[in-house]
């Protein structure tokens, strides 16, 4: 006699669909990819026929920032579009982030600049917001247990009228749960002169190492573009203890009011931003990559997959996404997705292999001879 | 907030170099109330990379569709106005902001507005014909050519024009118009550049003294007090102003929309705007 199917409170008897288990596009954060063995690493490419089509190995997207700082993956969302990140955490899977830089942040509270604050220019804006922000006590109140327990690192970007005040900062940074590492603006003024940080290779370099003796955290250095030699300055903070270098920041540029009758900002100058700053980006890191062994991080219009594989390619380890994802706050994730197929479709297994191939066999004369003396 | 493609159903050119554009987009149309607005992704050749912001300028429930009116500012997306026939899609977000609020007592509604920014006021002006109000609608341009069409306008209307050269209406700043219907205004609304918006509120701030209104009754004027921002102090408020600004993120991150506010704090058009009660914002010194 066939044995009476029993009902079991909670399990059902009927067979139970087949779940097809769907990988995220980019791997969770494993400390140590490359020890896995063979067969471990095989087993799930069977599960995933769509991969296994294009010859999909797991990817390793992760990129190591230098000073402990580890990205899951290259692609970073730059300061400003995303705030201090907690406005956008409903919208966007905020966890498949490589990583999220705080906008601008100073230790004591900035008013920022009278409107307007934002002005189109060709391919890009003008944006003079002029760091408003509410100081770095009230930001770590407000937001930083909410950083704490998100997987995605959180990088604060710090700037300050002084080197001490920058200092004061990072000090205060130190031990804070959440604050996975400090962004340098380098294009802060500085002091009685006030020229910004980043334009000379002494006082950038005076800035870093006044954060690097203040706190241990994970250091980047953001450089401007506005400088004359970008290399020097970018060896200075390197010298001077800096994990990483990002680069670029906006530009200094102008637009003017529809009278005529002076600037279009409330500020005058807004920084550039957007489309318009990318081949002065591309230039940067091109120039900075050959000239410091410390990651760099491309930031200055990324906007598609295309923009980040040419910033990857010129040397950057990482990619920033500024302005664009003012318009698409779901960009950075595509992106980071984007990258790993393009990894698979080219068959690499690291993103690193993506990193520095356009980088000249022998170095490159610098810009600063001027472009079309340059080679 | 919204978020979808929406499909372009008709484009009209209203003015020269304005267009009014109708989208198929249930979705946003559905919550829509008059000052808020939508923010679109456009799609120009080495144009803005950003959303642009555009009040509803009209929603209709029953089919879906809202209209905006695109044009009047810059020469980008003008171009992509022209380039957009009936089919293409975009996407759009919405409806964001803070709506104008009515008070249900108000008979009588004075609207201001200049130039393009005409259309912040527009859905308003729907919503007051609807429910048996009487609008008085001062309206300013630089000249005849660019006055808004009264064929767009319900019949209900009273349209009242100014032109800079005097081509059409009275000469000058429709804000000297306004002191001649403040007596007989509940409430009033304005929208346009931050110069008119300014001397309107000037006008509000002193309104009562120019009309002799007394503070009448137990509480003398005074009351509990009313959070400064909420859809309350809007209703109490005589003057509600819906500002131009130009809107990046739309989400409150990047600070890029905000204008100084009457308490020394600055206000976010995107969140807390962009329609103000006028006594929220500092106008500066005339």
């Amino acid at each position: 006699m066939k044995p009476k199917r029993r009902a079991v409170p909670g399990i059902s008897t009927k067979r139970q669909p087949t779940v097809r288990r769907i990988k995220p596009a980019i791997r969770p954060v494993s400390r140590a990819p490359s020890i896995v063995p063979a067969a471990a690493s095989r087993a799930p490419a069977q599960v995933e026929p769509a991969l296994d089509a294009i010859g999909g190995r797991p990817v390793s997207m992760e990129v190591d920032l230098g000073g402990g700082l580890v990205l899951a993956n290259p692609v970073i969302v730059a300061s400003g579009p995303f705030g201090y990140g907690v406005d956008v955490a409903g919208l966007v899977d905020i966890e498949r982030l490589g990583a999220i830089v705080t906008r601008g942040t100073s230790l004591k509270p900035r008013g920022g600049h009278p409107a307007p604050r934002m002005a189109e220019v060709p391919a890009g804006l003008l944006l003079g917001v002029g760091l408003q922000n509410p100081g770095l006590e009230q930001v770590l109140e407000r937001y930083a247990t909410a950083w704490a327990r998100w997987p995605v690192p959180v990088i604060l970007n710090l700037c300050g009228e002084s080197t001490s005040e920058l200092a004061e900062g990072a000090r205060r940074l130190e031990g804070v749960p959440g604050i996975a590492g400090v962004e340098l603006n380098l294009s802060c003024p500085n002091g009685p002169r006030g020229n910004a940080f980043g334009l000379d290779p002494q006082t950038a370099a005076n800035a870093v190492s006044a954060v690097r003796r203040a706190c241990d955290l994970p250091l980047i250095a953001k450089l401007t573009a506005a400088a004359a030699d970008v290399r020097a300055i970018a060896r200075a903070c390197e010298e001077a203890g800096a994990d990483a270098i990002s680069a670029i920041n906006t530009l200094p540029g102008l637009a003017v009011a529809a009278d005529r009758r002076g600037p279009a900002l409330g500020s005058g100058y807004g920084g550039v931003c957007g489309p318009a700053l990318r081949p002065i980006a591309l230039r940067v890191v091109y120039e900075v990559a050959q000239a410091v062994s410390v990651p760099v991080i491309g930031i200055g219009g990324i906007a598609t997959l295309d923009d980040v594989l040419d910033m990857l390619a010129v040397g950057a380890v990482a990619v920033g996404i500024g302005v664009a994802a003012l318009a698409d706050p779901m960009l950075p994730v595509r992106l980071a997705d984007e990258l790993a197929d393009a990894c698979r479709a080219r068959g690499l297994a690291d993103v690193a292999g993506l990193v520095g191939t356009a980088q000249p066999a022998k170095p490159s004369p610098s810009s600063s001879r001027g472009a079309e003396y340059a080679r | 907030m919204r978020l979808t493609g929406a499909e372009l159903i008709e484009s009209r050119e209203i003015l020269a170099g304005t267009w009014l554009q109708s989208w198929h987009a249930p979705a946003i149309v559905s919550g829509a109330r008059a000052g808020q607005y939508v923010h679109i992704r456009t799609t120009e050749a080495g144009g803005l990379p950003l959303r642009r912001p555009y009040p509803i300028a009209t929603a209709d429930p029953a089919s879906g569709t809202l209209t905006i009116q695109v044009g009047g500012g810059t020469a980008a997306a003008g171009a992509w106005a022209r380039s957009l026939r009936p089919g293409d899609r975009a996407d759009i977000a919405g409806p964001l902001g803070r709506p104008f609020e009515v008070d249900t007592r108000s008979r009588h509604l004075l609207l201001v507005a200049e130039g393009p920014a005409i259309a912040a006021l527009r859905l308003l002006i729907d919503e007051a014909v609807r429910d048996a109000r009487s609008v008085v609608l001062l309206y300013g341009a630089a000249t005849a050519s660019q006055v808004y069409p009264t064929s767009l306008l319900p019949d209900e209307v009273e349209y009242v024009v100014a032109t800079a050269d005097g081509s059409l209406g009275h000469r000058g700043s429709i804000a000297d118009v306004v002191t001649e219907y403040e007596g007989w205004a509940d409430q009033s609304f304005a929208s346009g550049p931050t110069r008119l918006l300014g001397a309107v509120a000037r006008l509000a701030a002193g309104r009562r003294g120019r009309l002799g209104v007394a503070t009448l009754g137990r509480k003398r004027g005074g009351g509990r007090p009313i959070a400064p921002g909420s859809p309350e102090a809007r209703r109490k408020s005589f003057l509600q102003v819906a500002v131009e600004q130009t809107v990046a993120c739309a989400a409150g991150t990047c600070q890029a929309c905000a204008i100084m506010g009457s308490s020394g704090a600055t206000q976010r058009a995107c969140r807390e705007g962009p329609v103000f009660a006028a006594n929220e914002l500092d106008w500066g010194p005339e």
